[in-house]
């Protein structure tokens, strides 16, 4: 039972100092989760507290390996717009 | 010492605007800061980013040292690292608080103009107050010569105000885009609090409430309090005067209302959904609408979150960490030199402001022309003077003219767009981006114009002009003024055909 942090992490230091078990630290290219200290804040917080500070989406994943945060969750901005906006960029 | 100053009533009758001003706001400034008190002004008077003149003298500074964030914003993305771009919220090195404190000395050992040392991000400084305190508790010891400065979404601010009270700090920023959670729910998606991330409308209602809050506070404390707001037309623009005269009542010195920056590349919320900023035209009549009310910042530069230098300019590159650590900085030696430098430029700025008193008094003394307002544009490598050539402008100086006297409006970049090749966009090149962000000028004052440009601003509806080369810059608007008032061209409206040019 832990959380995972993936590459698209931005190393924003938000989740390092909410988490309880002091499970999440620094390291190259982004940060990690320890998952032997890792409780998913059980006993301490009813949700996650990195994923529920995390400001990038898909950045953190449950032990089933989805992402807590899906797209178009934080941003609001519509997947598919989002999609199409970057696409429009690699054509130029 | 009392600024020159300016009325805001010709603003006011050229755009229509009913809100008059207030006493406190009318007479004759281009200072945005002529309401204030001898105290307040007393402490900011060098400071870059509180008067349009004071930045051409003296350098800030901000340091990367806050990361994290609590709320989101839509205008922000937290995917900073960008070398290319000049935004708030951008970065290219993030720095631990000892390396903040070297860079910030060697900075000012360096340049002796530096002044003022700002964090402002890239995310919340107070949301890392660990990092951001450890940075200013070193620097108010090691280099009690230096100015500290802090901006804030406000969110942590209450619980922070103790902490800032001990430091060096006399200005705090808070940035307030709204007073209604209606409106906040547009503008912030979520922010982290009491453990849970909460959205919507709820969510802004409290951070409404904290930076209210937060405001209160630090006004009790005797801190001087900017607020920012960003405009966002169709979301906060009709609002933003609301906003102006709740802050001024609460004991804001200063407000900045500055244009959102929203471009899809940037991958903000604003920028994927099309959300455009406003017009030149849209931010100053909302300016002038707050500047009953409120004093207003108009030469915001909107720099990174690590720009170092001039306003204007970035010399970060000067000082990335392994050039730092080769340094050797003797700051008591540099403290010395520093101070000497700054009564110097300090002496050259009172007597070029009493200058400026001086000649703005005389031009109310002379019979009162009866015209509308006008428009110029000035290059300016700083000093007050006209000193730049057309070609060599990165940007231009707005200043309007008007029976009432000179006043400073805003300044625009001439080059709006990516610094790439010069045929950026859709084919047009970069002179004519630049005539385009002339758009309501009717003339240019600078040092010298070349050929081809005198050519395309003649046929845009902007009279180029370089007989003011090193003038004063509000003598030269003045003089062109009522050369055009005697030619009869401010009799009526411009052309329309400016606007499309």
């Amino acid at each position: 039972m832990a959380v995972k942090i993936i590459e698209s992490c931005v190393n924003c230091f938000a989740c390092e100092p909410v988490c309880p078990s002091k499970a999440i630290y620094e390291a190259k290219p982004h940060f990690l989760v320890n998952p032997k200290k890792c409780t998913e804040c059980e006993g301490d917080f009813p949700v996650f507290q990195c994923a529920s500070i995390c400001p990038i989406e898909g950045a953190i994943l449950n032990s089933l390996g989805e992402a807590i945060n899906p797209p178009g969750s934080l941003t609001g901005i519509p997947p598919e717009k989002m999609a199409e906006a970057m696409a429009e960029l690699q054509s130029h | 010492m009392q600024l020159p100053v300016l009325n805001d009533a010709s603003s006011h009758a050229a755009h229509g605007n009913k809100n008059g001003c207030s006493a406190s706001s009318c007479g004759t400034t281009d200072s945005q800061m002529d309401t204030l008190p001898d105290s307040i002004r007393e402490k900011v008077q060098n400071h870059p980013c509180y008067s349009e003149d004071a930045h051409h003298y003296f350098a800030r500074m901000h340091v990367a040292v806050a990361p994290a964030c609590n709320i989101q914003c839509h205008y922000c993305n937290r995917k900073y690292d960008c070398a290319n771009e000049s935004r708030p919220g951008v970065v290219s090195e993030l720095l631990t608080p000892d390396q903040a404190v070297k860079k910030t000395m060697a900075v000012a050992a360096t340049i002796p103009q530096m002044t003022v040392l700002g964090i402002a991000g890239p995310g919340d400084p107070l949301a890392n107050p660990e990092r951001t305190f450890e940075t200013f508790r070193r620097l108010s010891e090691e280099a009690p010569d230096i100015k500290l400065c802090v901006s804030t979404n406000g969110l942590a601010l209450p619980d922070a105000v103790e902490e800032l009270s001990k430091h060096n700090i006399d200005h705090v920023t808070i940035t307030i885009n709204t007073v209604d959670p209606e409106i906040g729910a547009k503008i912030y998606p979520w922010i982290f609090w009491n453990n849970k991330r909460i959205k919507g409308k709820k969510g802004a209602k409290i951070l409404i409430e904290q930076q209210q809050k937060g405001l209160e506070m630090l006004i009790a404390k005797g801190i001087l309090v900017k607020v920012n707001s960003v405009m966002i037309p169709g979301v906060n623009d009709q609002h933003l005067a609301e906003v102006s005269k709740v802050v001024k009542s609460k004991g804001a010195f200063l407000h900045n209302v500055m244009p959102l920056i929203a471009e899809a590349e940037h991958g903000t919320f604003y920028g994927v959904m099309g959300q455009r900023g406003p017009t030149p035209d849209e931010l100053q009549d909302l300016q002038d609408a707050c500047s009953g009310d409120m004093n207003m910042m108009r030469h915001c530069r909107q720099c990174r979150a690590d720009a170092v230098g001039l306003l204007g300019e970035d010399r970060g590159d000067e000082f990335t960490l392994d050039k730092i650590e080769e340094m050797e900085i003797d700051y008591q030696a540099a403290m010395e030199k520093r101070k000497v430098i700054h009564q110097a430029i300090q002496e050259e700025m009172d007597s070029k402001r009493l200058e400026k008193v001086e000649k703005a008094q005389q031009f109310k003394q002379e019979p009162k022309l009866t015209t509308r307002p006008v428009l110029m544009a000035v290059a300016t490598s700083g000093q007050g003077v006209i000193n730049m050539h057309f070609g060599h402008a990165k940007e231009f100086l707005i200043y309007e003219a008007s029976p009432e006297g000179v006043r400073f409006i805003s300044h625009r970049k001439a080059d709006q767009y990516c610094g790439g090749d010069s045929t950026c966009g859709d084919g047009e090149s970069v002179l004519q981006l630049t005539i385009r962000a002339l758009a309501g000028c009717e003339a240019v004052l600078c040092s010298k114009v070349g050929y081809e440009p005198w050519e395309m601003l003649e046929a845009a509806g902007i009279a180029p002009n370089g007989e003011h080369a090193m003038e004063p810059i509000e003598e030269a608007v003045i003089a062109v003024y009522k050369e055009m008032a005697a030619a009869g061209k401010l009799d009526e409206k411009p052309e329309a055909a400016r606007a499309s040019a």
